[in-house]
C-alpha cells in the first residue's frame, strides 16, 4: 500500500514538474492556502472550545476554592483570639485535597488568594499568606521565575509581591534593568514593595528608562504602600544620570512637598534639555518655592515657549505677589495667546486685594480678546 | 511584425499582472505574520495590566474628546451621555454642533443645563466661525463643552474647531454617533505612554459594526454579528483591515491611516501639520500623511500604533446607495491624497513612509481597482477570442480565491485570539461564512465604487456629502419589552 502511495505521489510530482513555473507557484500557493485555512478554522473551533471548557471548569472549581478559603481563613475560629499566626493550623484534609494538585487549580488558587489579599489586610491577610506558603504555592511562583518566558516571570514577580514573599536582590535587581520594559517595570515595582531597607536602591543603578506608563503604577505603589521609607528624592535629582528617574523624582518631590529638595531642583534650571527644565519649573511651582521666583523671572526671556508657560504657572502657584507686574506686562504685551492665558490665570490665582484690583484695571484698559481671556479665566464653569 | 510585437506585449502584460498579484499575496502573508506577533505581544502585556492604576492617577495626561454632530437631534442625548462615561481621570468632551438645521443644539442645551459662556480660544487652525460655546451649570457635566459653529460642510472643519477649543495635549477624534468603550481612553493612551524610543503621534483601535448589537442608553449591552448582509461584509472587512492589516503595519511602524471613527492624536503635531483639510475627501488619512511628513521634515522620531481590541462600534450602511456614496468618497479621497503627496513616493527623506507605506498604498490600494478591471476585461476578450487555456485559468482563479479565503480566515482567527466578542458560535459562523462569498459579491462592489470615486475626482465632479441615513440601534430595553409582550 505504501509503495502504491509513494508511486502516486511520485507521479503527481512528475506531472507537477512538467507544468509552467507560474502554474507551479499557483498550485503551491493553493496548497498552502487550503492547509492554512483548515488550520485556522480548527484553531478558531479549538480556541472557542477551550474558552468554553475553561468557563465550565472555572464555574465548577471557583466555588470550591472560595468555600475552602472562607472556611479555613475567614471563618477560622482562631482568628481574633490573640493566637500567634504561626500556631494557627489549617485542616490538613481541606488543604491536601487531590483537586489542589492540578496545575490549573493551583493557579486559580493563587489568583483567588491574591484577590482576597487585596481586600483583606491585617490578620486575615497574613493568614491568607500562610495558606499560600503552607500549600507550597510559593514554589509554583518561584518555578515561574526560572522560565525564560518574560510574561511568566512577570506573573511570578507579581504573585510573590502580592503575597509579600521576599525575593533575593541577586534575583530581582538584575531584572530592574532588564531590556524588556514590561519585566523591568514589574521588577521595579516588586523591589519597592518587598525591600524593607532600601526600596529605592535600584534608582542608583537604573540605566534603562522609567516609562511614563510605568511611572503611573510606581507612583501609586509609592504613595499608597504603608510603612515605606520615603527618602529625600533630591538625591537622585542631583546625581542620577537617568533622565526619566529624575523626572519621576520631581513628581514625587512635589507630591511629598519636599521643601529641602528646592536647591537641587533649582540646579536643573540650567539643564540643556528644555523638557527637563519645564518639569523642574513645574515642580518648583508645586512646591510654592518663593526662593525660586526671582530666578524664574530672570531666565524667562531666554526660555522656549513650554518653559515660559511653566514659569507663568509657577508664579501663579507661588503667588507671593512680588511679580504681579511681570505677569501683567506679559498679559498685556505678549502676542502669544497661551502666554496671555496663563499670565491671566496666574494673576487671578493670587486672589489678593492687589490682584483683584489688577484684574479690574486690566478689564478696563485692555482690548476685547484680552477681556475675553480674563472672563474665561474668571468663569467657574470653565475648569481647564 | 506587428503580430510579434503584440504577442510580446501580451506576454509582458500577463507576466506583470502575475508578478503584481504574487507580490501582493506575499505582502498579505507578511502582514498576517507581523500582525500575529503584534497581537500576541499585545495579549501578553494585557494579561498582567491593571488599568485601574491610570484611573486614579494624577499623572495621567489629559485628553480632549472631539465629536462633531450634524443634525443628530434624534440620538444626540444618548450619544453625549455615552461619551461622558469614560473611565479616565482627566478628559473633556467637546461636541461640535456643525450648524445643524434640526434641534440638536436646543436638545443638548436643555438636557445638560448649558449656558453660553465667554470662552477664549486661539485659532490655531482655520475653521468656519464659532457662534457660541456652552458649558453646563450642573457639576455632573463639568467635562462637557458644546461648540456651536457655522456649517463647514465637512467633519474636518468641525474637528479643527474642536482642536482650537480643546485644552489637553491629546485629542480623541470620533463621530458623535459612534459607541465607544468606557476604557477607550486608557487603552489608547497606553501605547503613547509606554513607547521607549519614539514619540507616538497617533494611536487607533479596531472598529466594528454596531448594526445588530444590543444597545441601551448609548452603551453596548451585547455584541452580535450584523444580520444585514452588507453590514456583515463590512464587519469582516474591518476585522481584516484593523486586526490583520493595521496591526501588521504597526509592527514595522508603517501604519497608513488612523480611522476617523476612532483615533487618539498628539495635538501639537496635528496642529503643526495644519490640522484636518476640509477640502479632502479622506481627511483622516490625509492628516496622517501630513503628520508623517511633518515629523520627517523636522527629524522627529515618531510612531503610529494600533491595538487589536475593539473600542468603537459604528453603524455601517445597509443600503447599497449609501454604501456606494461612502466608498466613492473613500476612493476619491485616496486618489486625491496620492496626487497631493506624490512627492513622498519612493522619497528616502520620508523613511518608511516614503519607501514602504506610500508605495504600497499607491501600487496595491490605488492601482488595484484599475489593474483588476483591466485584467477582467482582458480575460473576457481572451475568452471571446478563444485564447483562454481553461485548465490554467481555473487553477489561477482557485489560487486567488483560496488565498483570499485564507487571509480573511486568519484575520477572523487573530480577532478571536484577541477577545471573543461574539458569545455564540452562530455569530462566529455568520462572519466566517462571509469569507467564501465576499470575493464574489462584495469585492466587485468595492472595486466599482473606488473607480467611480477616481472618475469623479478626475472629472472634477462636485461632491455632495449627502446624509448617512441611520436606521438606529436595536435597544436592549426595547427588545426586552418586545419579548415580554
Amino acid at each position: 500500500m505504501w509503495k502504491d502511495l509513494a508511486d502516486l505521489l511520485f507521479q503527481a510530482y512528475e506531472q507537477y514538474s512538467l507544468l509552467p513555473l507560474f502554474i507551479e507557484i499557483a498550485l503551491a500557493f493553493i496548497f498552502i492556502a487550503i492547509l492554512s485555512t483548515l488550520i485556522a478554522y480548527s484553531a478558531i473551533l479549538f480556541k472557542r472550545y477551550r474558552a468554553y471548557v475553561y468557563e465550565k471548569r472555572l464555574a465548577f472549581i471557583s466555588p470550591k476554592i472560595e468555600d475552602m478559603i472562607t472556611e479555613q481563613v475567614l471563618l477560622n475560629p482562631n482568628l481574633g483570639q490573640d493566637i500567634p499566626l504561626e500556631n494557627i493550623e489549617f485542616d490538613p484534609a481541606a488543604l491536601n485535597d487531590k483537586i489542589y494538585r492540578k496545575p490549573f487549580v493551583r493557579q486559580m488558587l493563587i489568583d483567588t488568594l491574591i484577590q482576597y489579599r487585596k481586600n483583606f489586610r491585617g490578620e486575615v491577610g497574613e493568614l491568607l499568606r500562610k495558606m499560600y506558603l503552607d500549600m507550597g504555592l510559593d514554589k509554583d511562583s518561584f518555578a515561574k521565575m526560572k522560565t525564560l518566558r518574560w510574561e511568566r516571570k512577570i506573573k511570578a514577580v507579581v504573585e510573590l509581591t502580592q503575597m509579600d514573599i521576599p525575593i533575593s536582590d541577586v534575583t530581582i535587581l538584575p531584572l530592574t534593568n532588564s531590556g524588556n520594559s514590561a519585566l523591568r517595570a514589574a521588577a521595579r515595582n516588586a523591589y519597592i514593595q518587598l525591600s524593607k531597607n532600601e526600596p529605592f536602591k535600584f534608582f542608583d543603578i537604573a540605566t534603562e528608562p522609567l516609562l511614563p506608563w510605568d511611572q503611573l503604577e510606581m507612583f501609586k505603589i509609592i504613595t499608597t504602600t504603608k510603612d515605606i521609607a520615603i527618602p529625600n528624592f533630591s538625591r537622585w535629582v542631583s546625581y542620577s544620570p537617568n533622565k526619566s528617574i529624575v523626572s519621576f523624582c520631581l513628581q514625587l518631590i512635589a507630591h511629598y512637598d519636599q521643601q529641602s529638595a528646592i536647591p537641587a531642583v533649582m540646579d536643573l534650571l540650567a539643564n540643556k534639555d528644555h523638557y527637563f527644565r519645564a518639569n523642574a519649573i513645574n515642580c518648583l511651582g508645586k512646591l510654592s518655592a518663593e526662593v525660586a521666583e526671582d530666578k524664574l523671572v530672570k531666565i524667562y526671556n531666554n526660555q522656549p515657549l513650554n518653559c515660559q508657560i511653566e514659569i507663568l504657572k509657577a508664579l501663579g502657584r507661588i503667588a507671593s505677589g512680588k511679580h504681579l507686574e511681570f505677569l501683567k506686562s506679559e498679559f498685556l504685551y505678549s502676542s502669544n495667546f497661551d502666554i496671555r492665558m496663563n499670565a491671566s490665570r496666574s494673576i487671578i490665582k493670587h486672589n489678593t486685594q492687589n490682584s483683584r484690583l489688577m484684574v479690574e484695571e486690566l478689564m478696563e484698559m485692555t482690548h476685547d480678546e484680552n477681556q475675553l481671556i480674563i472672563k474665561h479665566c474668571l468663569n467657574p464653569l470653565i475648569k481647564y | 511584425m506587428i503580430k510579434t510585437i503584440l504577442e510580446h506585449l501580451q506576454v509582458i502584460f500577463e507576466k506583470t499582472v502575475y508578478i503584481y498579484g504574487v507580490v501582493l499575496l506575499i505582502i498579505y502573508a507578511c502582514l498576517a505574520l507581523m500582525s500575529y506577533y503584534n497581537v500576541r505581544r499585545f495579549l501578553k502585556k494585557e494579561s498582567y495590566t491593571d488599568y485601574k492604576v491610570i484611573v486614579g492617577s494624577e499623572l495621567a495626561p489629559g485628553i480632549s474628546v472631539i465629536a462633531p454632530a450634524f443634525n443628530e437631534g434624534l440620538t444626540i442625548i444618548s450619544n453625549v451621555r455615552s461619551l461622558l462615561t469614560f473611565d479616565y481621570p482627566k478628559y473633556e468632551v467637546i461636541i461640535i454642533n456643525d450648524g445643524s438645521t434640526d434641534d440638536t443644539l436646543e436638545k443638548v442645551v436643555k438636557e445638560f443645563s448649558l449656558v453660553k459662556v465667554d470662552f477664549a480660544y486661539d485659532i490655531k487652525i482655520q475653521s468656519k466661525p464659532i457662534r457660541g460655546i456652552y458649558k453646563s451649570t450642573d457639576d455632573a457635566y463639568a467635562k462637557l463643552v458644546v461648540v456651536d459653529k457655522e456649517n463647514g460642510k465637512s467633519k474636518a472643519d468641525a474637528t479643527n474647531a474642536g482642536m482650537n477649543v480643546s485644552s489637553f495635549p491629546y485629542f480623541l477624534c470620533t463621530d458623535v454617533d459612534c459607541i465607544l468603550h468606557e476604557q477607550t481612553l486608557q487603552k489608547l493612551i497606553r501605547p503613547i505612554m509606554e513607547e521607549e524610543n519614539h514619540r507616538v503621534i497617533a494611536t487607533g483601535a479596531t472598529l466594528r459594526m454596531a448594526n445588530s448589537c444590543e444597545i441601551d442608553k448609548g452603551v453596548i449591552i451585547r455584541i452580535k454579528a450584523p444580520r444585514p448582509l452588507l453590514a456583515r461584509f463590512q464587519e469582516l472587512e474591518y476585522i481584516r483591515s484593523f486586526v490583520l492589516g493595521k496591526m501588521g503595519w504597526s509592527y514595522i511602524n508603517c501604519v497608513p491611516n488612523v480611522s476617523g471613527g476612532l483615533g487618539l492624536f498628539d495635538k501639537e503635531i496635528a496642529i503643526k501639520a495644519g490640522g484636518y483639510d476640509p477640502a479632502s475627501f479622506g481627511e483622516d488619512m490625509e492628516l496622517m500623511m501630513r503628520m508623517n511628513r511633518y515629523v520627517h521634515d523636522n527629524k522627529i522620531k515618531a510612531a503610529i500604533r494600533y491595538i487589536p481590541v475593539t473600542l468603537c462600534w459604528t453603524e455601517g450602511p445597509t443600503s447599497l446607495k449609501v454604501f456606494m456614496r461612502q466608498r466613492t468618497r473613500w476612493g476619491r479621497g485616496l486618489f486625491q491624497l496620492m496626487v497631493t503627496h506624490r512627492k513622498m513616493l519612493l522619497n528616502p527623506r520620508y523613511g518608511r513612509t516614503g519607501m514602504i507605506m506610500f508605495p504600497y498604498n499607491f501600487l496595491f490600494e490605488l492601482l488595484a481597482p484599475f489593474i483588476e478591471s483591466i485584467g477582467l476585461i482582458y480575460y473576457i476578450l481572451l475568452a471571446i477570442f478563444g485564447l483562454v487555456n481553461w485548465p490554467y485559468a481555473v487553477i489561477l482563479l482557485i489560487f486567488v480565491y483560496s488565498y483570499a479565503i485564507m487571509i480573511s480566515t486568519l484575520a477572523v482567527l487573530w480577532d478571536q485570539m484577541t477577545v471573543q466578542y461574539y458569545k455564540t458560535w452562530t455569530d462566529v459562523a455568520r462572519i466566517a461564512s462571509m469569507v467564501f462569498i465576499e470575493m464574489i459579491i462584495y469585492h466587485p462592489l468595492i472595486v466599482i465604487f473606488a473607480l467611480r470615486g477616481y472618475f469623479f475626482h478626475i472629472a472634477g465632479r462636485k461632491h455632495s456629502w449627502g446624509n448617512m441615513q441611520r436606521t438606529g440601534f436595536k435597544s436592549a430595553s426595547a427588545s426586552a419589552n418586545t419579548a415580554a409582550t
